[in-house]
């Protein structure tokens, strides 16, 4: 797995960085700024750029942007974004940003270097990694109100099944957040894959597609 | 720079506006016409008392009242053009009254009467007009204080705007991204201590005191000014309040350019307690939020279609209402007929 880093300060940059090489992933190239990002993915390919939202000159939200574009030029490169926000304008941009790996986490939860490095590597495999913050979020949103009738016809159960699924977790790490047994959990999962008529390829990429389908209709 | 003032008058020229002097020369044409009728008339038929010179007097006077008028309106707006108006007004008079003297035959002179009473009702509106501002000097110079408070304190609610801003960068950069680094450094820590759980066990608590911090830093951060509000303004921050409402909400923004960091902040405050009532006591019904200038104002206009009977003395609307006081905007909070609540507030604000 290779990936790239995208981040002004050099502090968290090089920490991040000395963090994934301890663990074994493969940093292929660093930036600092948007610009930085065009180059090194075009130079590098790699299956995951790793990107702060806010980079230079303006610090507003360029690092997004630049992402979004790098995703339009480069089919398939994995996104994650490391933000000190939840944004759920933000989230939704990612979202609707095509295909391949997404993830948005806070960028404390770099501390939590294995579940950290679990997501760089989801993502890069084209799954999602999004901040339970940043799912809690579009949890409220969706609340009450109407939106996708597939969406609609989930149990308040599943939906929060499909929640921690977005966050990227197992199976066994859902039934441990749910108190319930992993069999209980597969059957959940298998009627929102029902629900939301799924094609039956592979679980991964289901899951995925489950995710996504949830999450673009919260961030609508 | 030249071509620039030569091209402005004819662009705001309206096409259709009508020509004065040319209505002026018709107008004079046509009496002249009617004057050499009349004095013909008189040659061939009687010739004695010379009567078409009332005639002749009929004709001048409306054309004498719009050169006078004429002559007012182009004064320059306020006391001047006023007086000049009424001092038209007056001399058109004590002109007529003179020529009607002297077209009857002179006698005794009673145009005297008019023309003096007029005179000094003349007098008296342009001495109050003229000359009483600059009696009361008291009033003109709370009048410039006033004025110059208003701009000063504009200024310091906008230098305070931009510095909370800059202090939200500098948390963000300075104090909240070195937390970040510790919460990393600790991390690596606890993945090293494997062997000592005791230990790495004091490191995640620390850990996890750091993230506490990072997450009151990014509370405290966020009440100061929205991410979304500082990065992208007004409409996309109204947008995503819509996003985050449990009920369905619709932004309809018009506007040409991002105003004062102090007004921005402002109206998101007003967006966001609005439509937090809204979703309060609306029983989930839509709302839908306006923004749009008009006149130097920036008009914010939130309304729902719940069941409405807002309390506008709530503590929530008090504070908001102070908020846009402080600016010199309004606030109003109304029920609309058929059902639901409007918020309205005004600001002004220089773009």
């Amino acid at each position: 797995m290779r990936v790239v880093i995208v981040e002004d300060q050099a502090l968290l940059r090089e920490g991040i960085v000395a963090l994934l090489r301890e663990q074994g992933v493969e940093v292929v190239a660093q930036a600092e700024d948007a610009e930085g990002l065009l180059r090194i993915v075009n130079g590098h390919k790699p299956d995951a750029a790793i990107v702060d939202v806010r980079l230079p000159p303006t610090f507003t939200d360029e690092g997004l942007r630049a992402a979004i574009e790098a995703r339009e030029r480069w089919p398939g490169l994995g996104i994650l974004i490391l933000s000190q926000y939840v944004e759920p304008v933000y989230t939704a941009e990612l979202l609707a940003s095509g295909e391949g790996g997404i993830g948005y986490l806070l960028k404390e939860r770099v501390g939590e270097v294995r579940a950290f490095v679990d997501a760089v590597e989801r993502v890069a495999r084209g799954g999602t990694a999004l901040d339970r913050e940043v799912v809690a979020e579009l949890m409220r949103t969706r609340g009450g109100r109407p939106g996708d009738a597939a969406l609609d016809e989930l149990t308040p159960r599943e939906r929060e099944v499909l929640g921690l699924m977005a966050e990227g977790r197992t199976n066994a790490a859902i039934a441990r957040a749910l108190v319930v047994t992993p069999g209980a959990v597969e059957k959940h999962i298998s009627s929102i894959f029902g629900k939301l008529d799924l094609p039956s390829t592979d679980d991964d990429h289901r899951r995925v597609l489950a995710v996504l389908t949830y999450l673009r209709a919260a961030g609508d | 720079m030249s071509t620039q003032v030569e091209e402005q008058p004819v662009a705001e020229k309206p096409p259709a506006r009508t020509d004065w002097g040319a209505v002026l020369a018709l107008e004079c044409a046509i009496s002249a016409l009617i004057v050499l009728i009349t004095v013909f008339l008189w040659g061939v038929t009687t010739a004695g008392y010379f009567w078409p010179m009332w005639v002749i007097f009929a004709l001048a006077v409306p054309i004498v009242i719009q050169l006078a008028i004429r002559w007012a309106i182009r004064k320059p707006p306020g006391h001047p053009r006023a007086l000049a108006i009424v001092g038209a007004v007056f001399g058109c008079l004590a002109l007529i009254d003179l020529a009607i003297y002297a077209l009857s035959g002179g006698g005794y002179f009673w145009p005297l009467w008019p023309i003096a009473s007029t005179g000094l009702a003349f007098g008296a509106y342009a001495i109050v007009v003229v000359a009483l501002p600059h009696l009361r000097p008291r009033e003109r110079e709370l009048e410039e204080r006033v004025s110059e408070l208003t701009r000063t304190r504009m200024g310091a609610l906008d230098v305070q705007a931009a510095e909370l801003r800059r202090i939200e960068r500098d948390l963000h950069d300075g104090a909240q991204s070195r937390l970040v680094a510790l919460s990393m450094q600790l991390g690596r820590a606890e993945e090293r201590l494997e062997g000592q759980p005791e230990v790495a066990e004091l490191v995640r608590r620390a850990r996890e005191e750091a993230g506490n911090a990072i997450a009151e830093l990014r509370d405290l951060a966020r009440g100061i000014a929205p991410p979304v509000l500082a990065d992208r303004g007004l409409a996309a921050a109204a947008e995503a309040l819509g996003k985050r409402s449990p009920m369905p909400v619709t932004v309809d923004a018009e506007l040409s350019q991002r105003p004062l960091p102090v007004v921005e902040t402002a109206a998101y405050f007003v967006v966001a307690e609005s439509l937090t009532n809204a979703a309060k006591h609306g029983g989930g019904a839509p709302a839908h939020v306006d923004l749009s200038e008009h006149d130097g104002r920036l008009i914010i206009e939130v309304r729902d279609e719940g069941p409405g009977g807002a309390d506008a003395s709530g503590t929530g609307l008090t504070g908001l209402r102070h908020r846009v006081e402080a600016l010199d905007g309004t606030l109003t909070v109304a029920d609309v007929v058929g059902g639901g609540t409007l918020v309205h507030a005004e600001l002004p604000c220089a773009w």
